[in-house]
């Protein structure tokens, strides 16, 4: 009796050695995974759909060249709902639950507010591909948190050049109400004021709700102050409405210089078509047509080729930040959270904006904005094309590690 | 017999809930918090709902109240995590004691749109009070220090966390049905069946309605005020009222004739939505069609179902 027991116990051993022998075994060959929180939902959720683009045309070229480490890439992709309570619950569920080995997206400011402090305690990295609020590679700053995008303040020094140099004086602005539209103000009168100390900043703002579609009065009371130049903020399908207003309304007539900060966004200019109106300032974290470097050219005819549309910055910085994780794990050569951090710090790599690098002191990549003004119909894609482009140099931009607050 | 029955499988539960870290995977953990949490917040409304009969769309004020009280008092005063929950139940309390004393005069529908009224006042505030509540980006970036004072938990570990979640509402939870068996309870929904029988033995309505509605306001506010620190961030959509519709959906879900209804229709709800958002987006058109069903179907929930079934009561 006893010798059966013992022999059975043994056959079990064995049994349990052989299965986490093959486990282990088999853990070499598991994907890696990629989690991304994106909104999916909403009035802006071309965002999403986009970035969803760019990561998946990414991980497929590193999958068909041999994946990375010898590994095949895979994603989960979560819905943040432009919220950061419902963001930071995907991102415990991508890394608890689906098991991911990093984390990217956030297409909020102030979701990314709401992220920041909460990713250390997953121990996976997380690059922000969208989000621009300073804070979050400023005084929130930690080990595990990197951006890869454009943020507002590299966004507004490059729009206040653009506004010095157009000679308007009197400045306002509209913007979504809440920590984007109210720091792209902020930031963009600091650098304004230094560029050109005549102007004056009105107090005669506005500041609709996020996702308000209704712009009307918000667009006759700033038409109504009379400023001679207008600083907007507004994104996703905010945008996409309010161009349409504000076209009906003659806001676009009238002689103010009109500067859109991400109005070049191609999600907006797709809606929107030849309803954007010709003459206005656009800005955007990055135009697929202002890099003449290999990387973008293939990156651009491959979404051309894949989507059949122009790739926007959104789309761009999923695309890029899954290259940056490449590079990252295999410098690391490993896929562990905290060491994939640490590699990512100070790290260069080549993405569609030509060679980049995520500076050791405060994981902001070196990058600046795109500005140009509508111009005619791109018959290739259906969107305004830009003229008057100009592309600013992230150094020239970015402040020194020491004004940005943060501490690494 | 039926007793002692009841007792072997709540105490079967509670075991499990106990174990939960150490059997479940690390996920669950946050599943758990959120159910315990939300289901706090629904039996606290079923108190006002299922009880006394008055459907109130504004709950989510009190709920909110307590995460933002929560919120801030961790932000600029770093008090003790419990020192957190006593105020935010008294906030909560507070708050529902003035929109209660301006609600219960009035009846069903008036009463359903008066409490989504000064519920989305609430909401407002939060909203467009940057200096104090960081308008629509919420309250975020605190620290938890000590459960109490010298009593260090390191509350930060999500385990640590949703046992003291556990423990939270548990007690609370036998403080909620203790009060719903009291002599108390049993007015309330003598109320609800028939409020004019009720003023005629020469009880006041109002004031018993008043009473139920502030209680369920500071359990409420006990739930927010979990729910802040779990979330890491208090934020204005813990005050709107689609967060109000919430513990309806649970209460019906589960059921309201019950006292753990609503912990079992807030199971659900969670379960079935990190279930079902793992292969679709389409998770609320989902519940939709689960609740026309049970409205339809399955008036006593889920949980009053299931008794039936089990005891063999089929009418």
């Amino acid at each position: 009796m006893a010798s059966t027991a013992i022999r059975r116990m043994a056959v079990a051993a064995l049994a349990a050695a052989g299965i986490v022998g093959s486990m282990a075994a088999q853990a070499a060959e598991d994907p890696i995974k990629l989690g991304a929180v994106y909104i999916r939902s909403g009035s802006a959720s071309s965002y999403g759909e986009f970035a969803e683009q760019g990561m998946k045309l990414a991980i497929e070229q590193i999958n068909d060249n041999g994946g990375v480490l010898g590994r095949q890439l895979e994603y989960e992709i979560e819905d943040s709902q432009g919220n950061s309570g419902t963001a930071i619950q995907a991102m415990r569920k991508l890394v608890y639950q689906e098991n991911v080995d990093a984390l990217m997206g956030i297409d909020s400011s102030g979701v990314a507010q709401g992220v920041a402090s909460t990713v250390p305690q997953l121990q996976k990295p997380l690059i922000i591909t969208h989000a621009a609020t300073p804070d979050v590679t400023g005084k929130m700053c930690n080990d595990y948190v990197y951006r890869i995008s454009v943020n507002i303040i590299q966004n507004m020094r490059g729009a206040a050049e653009i506004a010095a140099e157009s000679g308007a004086k009197r400045w306002t602005t509209i913007g979504p109400d809440y920590a984007f539209g109210r720091q792209s103000w902020d930031f963009f009168s600091e650098a304004l004021k230094e560029k050109n100390p005549d102007a004056e900043l009105m107090s005669e703002t506005a500041f609709p709700r996020f996702g308000a579609e209704e712009f009307t009065p918000f667009i006759n009371s700033i038409m109504d102050a009379d400023p001679d130049g207008v600083l907007i903020s507004l994104w996703g399908g905010d945008l996409v409405n309010f161009v349409r207003q504000a076209s009906d309304m003659g806001f676009f007539d009238e002689d103010i210089e009109v500067m859109f900060t991400v109005g070049a966004a191609t999600e907006v200019l797709d809606a929107l078509g030849d309803k954007m109106p010709e003459g206005v300032w656009l800005g955007t974290r990055y135009w697929f047509d202002a890099y003449d470097n290999e990387t973008n050219r293939d990156f651009v005819a491959a979404y051309k080729e894949r989507y059949d549309k122009a790739p926007s910055y959104n789309a761009e910085g999923a695309y890029a930040a899954v290259y940056a994780y490449k590079a990252a794990m295999e410098k690391a050569g490993t896929t562990d959270g905290p060491k994939v951090a640490e590699a990512l710090s100070g790290m260069s790599f080549d993405s569609p904006m030509g060679e980049i690098t995520f500076r050791a002191g405060d994981h902001q990549t070196l990058v600046g904005p795109t500005w140009g003004k509508a111009g005619p119909m791109d018959d290739e894609f259906g969107i305004r094309s830009l003229t008057d482009v100009h592309v600013f140099d992230g150094k020239d931009v970015t402040p020194a590690v020491e004004e940005t607050g943060c501490s690494l | 017999m039926k007793n002692a029955i009841v007792l072997i499988v709540l105490a079967a539960v509670l075991a499990g809930l106990v174990a939960l870290p150490w059997v479940a995977p690390y996920f669950y953990i946050f599943l758990g918090t959120e159910v315990l949490i939300l289901g706090l917040f629904a039996a606290s409304f079923n108190l006002v709902f299922g009880y006394s009969g008055m459907l109130s769309f504004g709950h989510a004020a009190f709920y909110g109240i307590g995460a933002y009280a929560t919120a801030l008092i961790l932000l600029h005063l770093e008090w003790p995590f419990l020192a957190c929950l006593v105020v935010a139940m008294g906030a909560g309390a507070l708050l529902a004691l003035v929109i209660g004393f301006l609600s219960v005069r009035l009846d069903e529908v008036y009463f359903a749109m008066l409490t989504l009224a000064f519920g989305m006042m609430v909401f407002a505030v939060a909203h467009q009070w940057r200096s104090v509540t960081n308008g629509s980006d919420g309250i975020a970036g605190f620290m938890l220090g000590d459960f109490a004072p010298g009593v260090d938990w390191s509350l930060g570990d999500p385990a640590v966390y949703y046992h003291v979640v556990l423990g939270v509402v548990v007690v609370a939870a036998a403080v909620l049905y203790l009060i719903c068996r009291s002599s108390f309870g049993l007015i309330l929904r003598a109320i609800r069946q028939n409020p004019e029988r009720v003023s005629f033995c020469g009880l006041d309505v109002r004031r018993y309605r008043l009473a139920a509605f502030t209680v369920a306001g500071a359990f409420a506010g006990l739930s927010g005020a979990l729910m802040a620190p779990f979330l890491r961030v208090a934020s204005p959509e813990m005050l709107h009222w689609s967060m109000s519709a919430e513990p309806v959906l649970m209460s019906i879900l589960g059921g309201t004739g019950y006292f753990l209804g609503p912990f079992f229709g807030a199971a659900i709800f969670v379960l079935l939505e990190s279930w079902i958002t793992g292969f679709t987006d389409a998770w609320m058109l989902v519940l939709g069609v689960m609740l026309a069903l049970m409205v339809m179907f399955f008036r006593r929930g889920v949980l009053g179902t299931l008794l039936d079934w089990v005891q063999g009561n089929h009418d």
